[in-house]
Order: C-alpha cells, then sequence, then structure tokens
C-alpha cells in the first residue's frame, strides 16, 4: 500500500436549475488500496466535518453490476480503466500529485439532479416501450419446450449484461443512446422468445429514444470503449437491422 | 398473541394446491378497484408487482435507487435453483425440499419449504420466456451445475450474473406494466413509516430523496419487499443502501420480528485493507476445490508468504477436518478463520485474513488449466487488491452475505398486521437457520411470482373495497412523527461522523453477535447498545438540510434504525443457546468443539413482538413440527 | 405514405437516408475515379473518353439530376443531424478524453462542408463552363494554377477523410456489422478511401510538377 496525495476538481450544483461550478479540494494522503468512490467516502468525511456539505455522488453495490455509479473522470466516463465501472476503479492507477477532474454524466436527457448525480430516468421510459417479452406470469411451457443454441444464448447474454449506467451516452460525442437501446433490442432480437414483438420493439423503443432527448449515432464507437461490460456496437448494427425491416417489412407502423 | 402460521391441512405434496382451492378469490372485475403498495424492486418485489399487475391490481411501486433496475438482487452471481432433474440424476422436488431443510438446519417450516421446491420448477419456465439469457448446452438445452455442496445438478445460470439476468426480466415485466398504466413507479423514496388504521395495514409514508418531501400512499394492502439487514455490521456484501429501515419501522408498528439473529457469513470475500473501507466484495466458494488455506504458525509473524518455509504453515481446515478439508461448509470456514485472526495467526497488513494458495494446484495442473477455472475470479481479486494470486497466495475473510431472520409471516406471507405482506429476504420463511447457494433468488421470485399473487386475493376478499384516504388522522400522525425524526436528525449538529457511529455498531455485531456468540459477549453487547444509541442521538453530525437531496440524512436514519435494530438481534442471540446454522453458541458444542444443535429446547422460531420505546420486547414461540424428515446432526469430522 | 415520413424522421431513419445517398455518392465516386483514371493514359483517350461520354446527352442529365438529388438529400439529412447533435448535450465537458474515435470520423460535417465547397467549384471550373476547350485542355488550364491545383489537394484530402469513416459508417448503419468479416470491411473501406484519395490527388499533383501533363 501506497499514500498519494490528490488534487480534486470536482463538479457542485446545488440542484437541477442552479448553474454549477468546480469546486478543488486537496484530497489529504489517499491509499492506493482505496477504490474511486471510498476515495471520495474519505473526502466527504472531511467536508461533514468542517461543517460543509458533502459531495452528492450516486452508488450502491459497489461491485460493478447495479449500475448506480458513475461520472467522466479526467475525460473518461468511469475513469480511465478499461471495462470498469467507477465504483471498481481503484487510486493506484492514480500517481502522487494527479488532477482528479470530475464532472457528472452530462447529456440533454440526463439533468444533473446535484453535484454529481443525474437523472437516468429516461433510460427506464425507453425500456417501459418494448424492452421486454410481454409474457404474463403462469402458463409458460417447459424451459426445455424451445432449444436455444449455446453460441445465441451467449450472444444475447453478451448484450443483456448492460448494467444502464448511461456511461454510452456520457461518452458518446452526440449523447446517444444507440449502445443502451441496440443491447435491450439485441437480446430480444436474438431470443426466439423475443420474435413475436420484434418489429413493434424496434420501432418504439427507437421512437421513446428519440423523444427523450438523445442525439444520434455517429458510429463514433466512444459508447463502446466506454461501456464497463465491454457491450459490442454489433449490438447497434443489429438494432439498425432491426429497425430497418421493421420499418420496411413489417406490417407495424 | 397467538401465532396462527395457517398451514394447510393435508399431505405436504397437496397443502399448496389445497390452499389455492380454499382461499377466496377476487373477482377479476373488482381487482382494479383494489390499490397494492409494494415497496422494493429487487426479484421479489419487483415479480411482485408485475404479477399483481397482471392480474388487474392498482399497484405503486417504491424503490430507494433511481431505477427499479438496480434493487440488489442483481449482485448475486451463482445461480438459481429448481427441481428439473433436466440431469436425470434423481433430484425431484422432495429432494430439493429436504436438502433446504436441512441446509437450513431444520428451523424452517416445512409447508413452505414444500411449496417453494414445487414452484421452483415454474420459476425456470417464466425467465425463459421472458428472455433471461440462461446458459445453454450445445444442443440448445438448460445448462446446470452443481452448487453450495449439493449432490445433483439443480443449479441454473447466466454466467456470473445469475441475479442480474433474473432481476432484467423481472423489471422488464414491471416496466411493461408502467406502459400498461397498472403500476406507478416511485423512484428515489424511502419508506419511512408504516400506517395501520384499525389494526390493518394501510399505507405508507415516503421521503422523497430528491426534494425531501414527505408523502404518504395508501392502499388496501401493503408488500414489502425491502431485502435483509446485512449492513448493520457496517462491512457486508449488500450494497450500500441496504438496510433495515422498512421491515424495522413495520416491527414497530406491530409486525413481529422472527429470528433476528440468523445470518449468513461468507467465508471467501476479500478482506478488509483499512478503515476507509465500504464494503466487502464476495468471491465464489468454487476457489476452495483448489486453493489451500493456511496461516502462519506462530502468531505475529509479519513475513511475506513467500518466507514462511512450509514446515512454519498451519493448515488448519485440513489439519483439523481430514475428511472435507478445505471443503467444510461455510460455516465452519468462516468461524475457523475468524479463531486464528482472533489468535494472532492473521495475516495482510490488519490481520484479518487468511491465505488461500493455489501454490499446490498450480504445480499439479499447471497454470493454463488453473487459469482456465478461475481465471475471471482471479482478475476480480487482481482489480481490487492489485494481486495476482497466480503469484501471491490470496488473502480472503468472511463476510456478512444474507440475513435469514426477517419479518414473521404466515403460509400467505402475511405478517402478524393484517394487510401486510413481507417477501423475499425481507421475511423469514424459508431459510431457517442458513441458506442454501443458489437459493435466494429462488425464493424471492417464488414469493413474488407465484405465492403472493394468489395469497393476497384471500386478504383482499375479505377486506373493505373503499379506498383509504391519506387524510385520516393516522396519515398525518405518521407524517408528523417521520417530520419530527428527521428535524431532530438535522438539528443535533454534533461532533461524530453517521459512518463514525456505524462503524462502531458493525465492529460490537461483528464480534459479539457474528458467527460464534457466547453469553458473556452478548450481554456485553447488550450493555453497550443503549450507550451507542444515547451518543448517536446527542452526537451525531447531519450535514445539509431535510429540503434537498441529502445522503448523509439517508444514512443518518438508516444507521438509528440499525442500532435499535441490534438490541433485537442481541437478545434473540441471547435467548438461542444452541449452537445451529450458520452460528456457533459457544456453550452449544461437542467433545470435539463442532456446533450442537437442541432440537429438544430451541426446535422454533423465535417470534418478537415490539415492546414500546425503551421497553423490552416479547418473544412469542411459533413450535416446528417436522413429519415428513427425519432430524439428523451435521459432521464433517 | 406517412409511415415513410415516420420513418425518416427517426433518427436511426436519417442515419439510414445518410447511408444509403452515402451509398450512391460512393458509386458514383468510384466511376468518376475509373472515368479520371484514363487520364493516365494520355490526352487522346481522356478526351474521347469524355467525347464518348457526352454522346450519352439523355442518359447523362437523367444521372445528372439523381446524383444532384443524392447531394441535396445528403447535405440536408447531415445538415439536420449536425443541428440535432450540438443541441444533445448542452453544458459540454470542461476535460473529454477520445478513445475510438477517428480523424475520419470526429471531422464528419467539416470535411463535409468542405466537399461541398469543392463540389462547387469543381462545377464551376468543369461543368458550368462555355468555353471551347477540350476536357484535357481545360484541366490543365485549371489545375497548373497553383492555387487552384492546391485547392483541389486540400479538398480531395477532406474527401478521402470523409469517406474513409463514411463507408464503413454506412455499413455499420446498414446493419452490416459480422465479427468474421469485420476485419475485411474496416481495412477494405480504408484501402478504398487511401486509393480514391490518392488517384485523385494525383491529377492536379502531375498537373502542377508535370509540364507535359495531357500535353
Amino acid at each position: 500500500m501506497k499514500l498519494i496525495n490528490l488534487i480534486v476538481k470536482v463538479w457542485r450544483q446545488e440542484n437541477e436549475t442552479s448553474s454549477g461550478s468546480f469546486q478543488t479540494l486537496k484530497s489529504g494522503p489517499i491509499s492506493t488500496d482505496m477504490s474511486f468512490l471510498e476515495m471520495l467516502d474519505v473526502l466527504n468525511e472531511k467536508l461533514a466535518k468542517v461543517g460543509k456539505e458533502p459531495i452528492a455522488f450516486d452508488h450502491d453495490c459497489r461491485e460493478g453490476i447495479c449500475g448506480m455509479c458513475g461520472a467522466v473522470v479526467n475525460g473518461h466516463a468511469h475513469g480511465p480503466e478499461n471495462e470498469t465501472t467507477l465504483c471498481q476503479l481503484h487510486m493506484r492507477h492514480f500517481n502522487d500529485g494527479d488532477t482528479l477532474v470530475i464532472e457528472p454524466f452530462r447529456a440533454r436527457a440526463f439533468k444533473v439532479v446535484k453535484d454529481l448525480v443525474v437523472d437516468r430516468s429516461a433510460l427506464d421510459s425507453i425500456i417501459a416501450e418494448g424492452g421486454y417479452v410481454s409474457v404474463n406470469t403462469g402458463g409458460a411451457p417447459d424451459g426445455n419446450a424451445v432449444p436455444i443454441p449455446q453460441d445465441t444464448a451467449e450472444q444475447a447474454l453478451d448484450a443483456s449484461a448492460c448494467i444502464g449506467c448511461g456511461a454510452c451516452v456520457a461518452a458518446c460525442p452526440n449523447a446517444s443512446a444507440m449502445l443502451f437501446v441496440g443491447a435491450k433490442v439485441s437480446q430480444y432480437a436474438l431470443l426466439p422468445q423475443g420474435q413475436p414483438e420484434s418489429a413493434r420493439r424496434a420501432l418504439d423503443m427507437v421512437r421513446k429514444m428519440d423523444e427523450s432527448g438523445f442525439g444520434n449515432c455517429g458510429n463514433e464507437r466512444e459508447c463502446e470503449a466506454a461501456c464497463p461490460k465491454g457491450i459490442s456496437i454489433r449490438n447497434i448494427a443489429r438494432l439498425n437491422r432491426e429497425f430497418i425491416k421493421a420499418a420496411i417489412i413489417s406490417y407495424e407502423k | 398473541m397467538k401465532l396462527d402460521a395457517k398451514i394447510p391441512e393435508g399431505p405436504l405434496t397437496e397443502k399448496w394446491d389445497r390452499h389455492r382451492f380454499n382461499s377466496k378469490l377476487v373477482n377479476p372485475a373488482n381487482k382494479r378497484k383494489y390499490d397494492i403498495i409494494v415497496v422494493g424492486t429487487g426479484l421479489a418485489g419487483a415479480s411482485a408487482a408485475a404479477s399483481l399487475a397482471e392480474l388487474g391490481y392498482n399497484v405503486k411501486s417504491f424503490c430507494i435507487q433511481d431505477s427499479p433496475r438496480r434493487a440488489h438482487s442483481i449482485a448475486a452471481q451463482g445461480g438459481i435453483n429448481a427441481a428439473k432433474n433436466y440431469q436425470n440424476d434423481g433430484d425431484s422436488i422432495f429432494r430439493l425440499f429436504y436438502d433446504t431443510i436441512k441446509g437450513g438446519d431444520f428451523r424452517a417450516r416445512e409447508a413452505n419449504v414444500y411449496r417453494l421446491a414445487q414452484i421452483s420448477n415454474n420459476i425456470i419456465d417464466q425467465c425463459v420466456a421472458q428472455g433471461v439469457p440462461f446458459a445453454r448446452e450445445y444442443g440448445g438445452q438448460l445448462a446446470n451445475r452443481s452448487f453450495g455442496g449439493a449432490q445433483v445438478s439443480r443449479t441454473f445460470y447466466a454466467r456470473g450474473q445469475t441475479g442480474q439476468q433474473l432481476l432484467l426480466g423481472a423489471y422488464g415485466a414491471l416496466m411493461r406494466q408502467v406502459k400498461e398504466g397498472k403500476v406507478t413507479l416511485y423512484p428515489r423514496r424511502e419508506m419511512m413509516e408504516l400506517v395501520v388504521i384499525d389494526g390493518s395495514a394501510k399505507g405508507i409514508v415516503t421521503r422523497n430523496l430528491l426534494n425531501g418531501q414527505l408523502e404518504t400512499y395508501a392502499a388496501h394492502a401493503v408488500v414489502l419487499a425491502t431485502g435483509g439487514y446485512g449492513n448493520v455490521y457496517f462491512l457486508s456484501t449488500n450494497a450500500m443502501a441496504s438496510n433495515v429501515t422498512a421491515t424495522w419501522r413495520a416491527h414497530k408498528q406491530g409486525a413481529c420480528f422472527a429470528n433476528p439473529c440468523f445470518v449468513q457469513i461468507h467465508p471467501t470475500c476479500i478482506p478488509v485493507h483499512g478503515d476507509y473501507q465500504s464494503k466487502l466484495t464476495l468471491m465464489s466458494e468454487s476457489l476452495r476445490n483448489d486453493g489451500r488455506v493456511w496461516v502462519p504458525h506462530n502468531a505475529d509473524d509479519k513475513r511475506d508468504p513467500s518466507q514462511i518455509p512450509e514446515a512454519e504453515r498451519d493448515y488448519y481446515l485440513e489439519k483439523k477436518y481430514p475428511s472435507f478439508g478445505n471443503l467444510v461448509p461455510r460455516d465452519v470456514a468462516s468461524r475457523n478463520a475468524k479463531e486464528q485472526c482472533d489468535a494472532g495467526k492473521g495475516v495482510g497488513e490488519t490481520g484479518l485474513a487468511v491465505y488461500l494458495d493455489f501454490a499446490e494446484a498450480i504445480q499439479r495442473d499447471g497454470e493454463s488449466v488453473i487459469s482456465q477455472k478461475y481465471g475471471n475470479l482471479f482478475q476480480m481479486y487482481e482489480k481490487i487488491t492489485g494481486q495476482d494470486p497466480m503469484h501471491v497466495p490470496m488473502k480472503i475473510y468472511p463476510a456478512v452475505h444474507y440475513t435469514m431472520g426477517g419479518l414473521w409471516v404466515d403460509y400467505n406471507l402475511m405478517t402478524t398486521v393484517p394487510g401486510l405482506f413481507a417477501l423475499g429476504e425481507a421475511n423469514f420463511s424459508d431459510h431457517g437457520a442458513n441458506r442454501l447457494g443458489a437459493s435466494a433468488l429462488m425464493q424471492g421470485l417464488a414469493d413474488g411470482y407465484f405465492v403472493i399473487p394468489a395469497t393476497i386475493a384471500g386478504y383482499l376478499a375479505e377486506t373493505d373495497m373503499d379506498r383509504p384516504d391519506t387524510d385520516s388522522p393516522e396519515f398525518k400522525e405518521a407524517e408528523q412523527k417521520t417530520e419530527a425524526k428527521i428535524t431532530r436528525l438535522l438539528s443535533i449538529n454534533g461532533k461524530r461522523t453517521i459512518d463514525d457511529f456505524h462503524r462502531e455498531l458493525g465492529l460490537l455485531m461483528w464480534d459479539s453477535c457474528g458467527m460464534a456468540r457466547n453469553e458473556q459477549g452478548l450481554q456485553d453487547a447488550l450493555k453497550k447498545l443503549p450507550g451507542i444509541k444515547e451518543e448517536f442521538w446527542n452526537n451525531v453530525l447531519v450535514p445539509g438540510t431535510g429540503e434537498q437531496l441529502n445522503q448523509s440524512l439517508e444514512r443518518a436514519g438508516r444507521v438509528a434504525d440499525f442500532i435499535e435494530f441490534s438490541e433485537l438481534m442481541v437478545l434473540d442471540a441471547l435467548d438461542r443457546k444452541e449452537s445451529c446454522g450458520c452460528h456457533l453458541r459457544e456453550e452449544s458444542q461437542t467433545e470435539e468443539n463442532e456446533a450442537l444443535r437442541d432440537d429438544k429446547n430451541y426446535s422454533y422460531v423465535s417470534v418478537w413482538d415490539y415492546g414500546g420505546e425503551n421497553k423490552k420486547p416479547t418473544l412469542h414461540k411459533e413450535n416446528l413440527v417436522f413429519e415428513n424428515v427425519q432430524l439428523s446432526q451435521r459432521s464433517y469430522k | 405514405m406517412g409511415w415513410i415520413k415516420q420513418i425518416i424522421t427517426t433518427s436511426i431513419g436519417k442515419k439510414s437516408v445518410m447511408a444509403v445517398t452515402g451509398t450512391g455518392l460512393i458509386i458514383f465516386l468510384f466511376f468518376h475515379l475509373v472515368g479520371n483514371s484514363m487520364i493516365f493514359l494520355g490526352r487522346d483517350m481522356f478526351n474521347a473518353y469524355a467525347e464518348n461520354l457526352h454522346r450519352l446527352d439523355f442518359a447523362v442529365k437523367v444521372f445528372e439530376i439523381g446524383l444532384l438529388i443524392l447531394f441535396l438529400i445528403h447535405i440536408l439529412f447531415a445538415t439536420l443531424l449536425f443541428i440535432e447533435n450540438l443541441g444533445s448535450r448542452p453544458q459540454r465537458y470542461a476535460v473529454k478524453k477520445d478513445t475510438r474515435r477517428t480523424w475520419g470520423s470526429k471531422t464528419m460535417p467539416y470535411t463535409g462542408a468542405t466537399i461541398l465547397v469543392f463540389l462547387v467549384v469543381h462545377l464551376i471550373n468543369f461543368h458550368f463552363t462555355d468555353s471551347n476547350l477540350t476536357l484535357s485542355e481545360l484541366v490543365r488550364s485549371v489545375l497548373t494554377q497553383p492555387y487552384y491545383a492546391a485547392l483541389y489537394i486540400i479538398c480531395l484530402l477532406a474527401l478521402a477523410l470523409h469517406i474513409s469513416h463514411g463507408i464503413w459508417s454506412l455499413c455499420q448503419t446498414l446493419g452490416i456489422n459480422q465479427p468474421k468479416y469485420n476485419k475485411l470491411l474496416e481495412s477494405g473501406a480504408r484501402s478504398l478511401s487511401i486509393a480514391v484519395g490518392a488517384v485523385f490527388i494525383l491529377i492536379p499533383l502531375l498537373a502542377l510538377f508535370y509540364s507535359n501533363f495531357l500535353l
């Protein structure tokens, strides 16, 4: 274990309507074994003790699966490590004397709620448009009734590994949500269970995505680089395919 | 008070069928006239909210996170059990039932567990139909693995993300009902109070975490699916927001709490590395298949592990349990690790860890074989600790993982407050004193998808159809009570931070009410707890205001409840003078220092009734009757 | 036909229009390249090619109108997307680092605008001209002027950069992405854009530095 000192420039914003600004703080000695969020915890304890308000940031499971945490650190969504959520980023990847610039995920569709906390409910509303198979509880056929090739199941799992953190949107130069939508549409496009609704799903989810204020995909690949679950833009291509198929061939409007 | 578990008559295999037939139903046209509140959106909460809405009820769904998809069920890795017998290896509903009862050390209700085993098969079918991408064989059939010492392969899985995939399935079903208008979603809400009118649960008070507003919601029934209380120990594998507040406040309104001292501790977690640490991370137990557990022979040996010669290493599990060795059950492995560390032989900077060494396995099978088996686990370990287990022995330590205790519920999953139901980890019902691996997901989904939709009708059919009104004095009173508590927390303005108290509490509970307990330690804890509570309410520092997003205030409220709840845990542990399931009561051991269960005196569920502020709670006992299984003692020698 | 409007106003719809028109334009570019390559076979071949082409008077007219429509749609949708994307992140990052963006992808709107300017100049030079010069003379008269040659070279570099992202991107937009072929697709797109750029740029370079060019 090593101790390092950092300069932390963190975005502070009172609420959705106020305009924010950067606050510069000295971290004090930070153990390199700490996670990034633990470093923020330490900062917050220090702030609280001198009667200042701690930095608000979203977090929950702290093992990289709930998708609650996230911020842009030195220009990278979830920080500079590959396939790592902010909570799994450890301070040993930084050096003594480094300056950390911490900003919230920014997009028109994600309003800043406070400091680093953003409102990602737009992602939920996209799922509500069709990110599921419309099957009521009860009456499902036996799990083995429909065989699914192993490779198909694995590809579907690659897509459904999405944790809905919104880093793809944050990293996209156009703040597009295509990787998020592509991953969900792909999961069901691959599996037989998703077929009956595939056209409706692609059309509705894309429509909702556009309404929510996300930008347009520019095939810049920043999303897959930022994705903590390594979801490939292959899923965006599949979404495009599904959408075009639904728009041109299906009877759905 | 008379506890009636409402276990249906008849042979075990027919109870659930008979019960569903004998229960009252709600006319399909009338379902839309009933409102149901579901708190929590984990596997139990999301599946319940979705299934109830599908039936036609109006559901209000609350969660603490910004999205229902983030509930902590998402972090479950291993898998979900079902008695499908796809592998033709002799599994059956009865075997799953028996394994669960036995795994729970004969402290669970037969009827509930049998129903769970029956429903397990429907869960898999349901999830497959929802498009959950379970692992498959080349031929396209569902794959299984054996898990947690079971002798059959009955665990369904989706890589190490089974919980996530199942939760996303339930979340999808929930969002579908949101779209249909049958579920109204209330994210970033924390339940602060249960509202009871004329003895029945009729609503809740919540705090909108974004703007601090207190809100009241009324319904014909309230369903709590708010998870477990492992965070009472400060450090656990639970998510940071997991808390006891909802169930504790329901308890204070009359819902009895069952077996609060039953806590499961997982032996292979990444150890604590500093006092700033916020959470522990679980690693799969499969590591113990090839890793050898050891500590230095001599206490306070601070040498690097590579400098400690073979002769000075103590492979204590292999020595003590020659036949099971490193593969002893979770509780035995956990307890022994703590024993070694308490004796000063712990390793690492904190002295709170033991080595799990793969050197021999690597020598035997080669790096590539070991890497194939454990590659992703090794990566995860390296990501967190910065050390590669291929070259440096892994350090592990036990951590609190799951709580078997919870609100007492009858066969209908209804608590002792009529109209208040508890599902999933929030109730006590199926796991007895110890939960089998891959059974938590099964229970959450069984409760939510299949049990509550059937049993809630029986209650609603006998309830007044008039919509309860949030203008009633009970709601106002509950709201004021919450308001007063928040104001008080903000006005203390003391010197110690919230985490500071939480850490102190956690440590006390870990030492006195963890995996091994004794009368003396528990009595001491009982004496110390009121002091912590007193100091908390006079010296805690909660920055910020109540009218905005204030994460400190949220934590303060939860820690305050953890402190009160700890007392109940300790009381329960004191009462249970037997070793059972997950823990050792030091006074109850065999001659070989193994756990000794006492069926004669303790074959009951401890059901605690809240006595009032600063009053002792009352203990009721639900005697457990075993008609279908033979009670047996475990032995791993 | 309301559904068409509905589809092309969605983000994927707009991108697909870009991809389809882009495909058309790249096909045109390819034939234009083949045609222009006649220049390397000498003055007479080149002039003969031009004359033969203009003999197909009606077909050329139809083709030109089609091409104009493709261009206009491509430009219209590009502008629309550009303006929309500008608004997608009202508050910019103070620090933002790129990881997988390429020079091509990053500069699409700007190289696009450059190509538009080039197009106008190019058409004025070679299409809307009433001189009686033969094509080879015309090429010489324009491209031997250093300023024009430099402008052409810069604009053609922009074109190469534009299609270096454009070709791969249109495949992705139309859903063509398969791990087995992705390497091939990417290197194919890169080689094609380099080839197009190199061949086109060779012409002003020759005009500038080879005094006997087209004589």
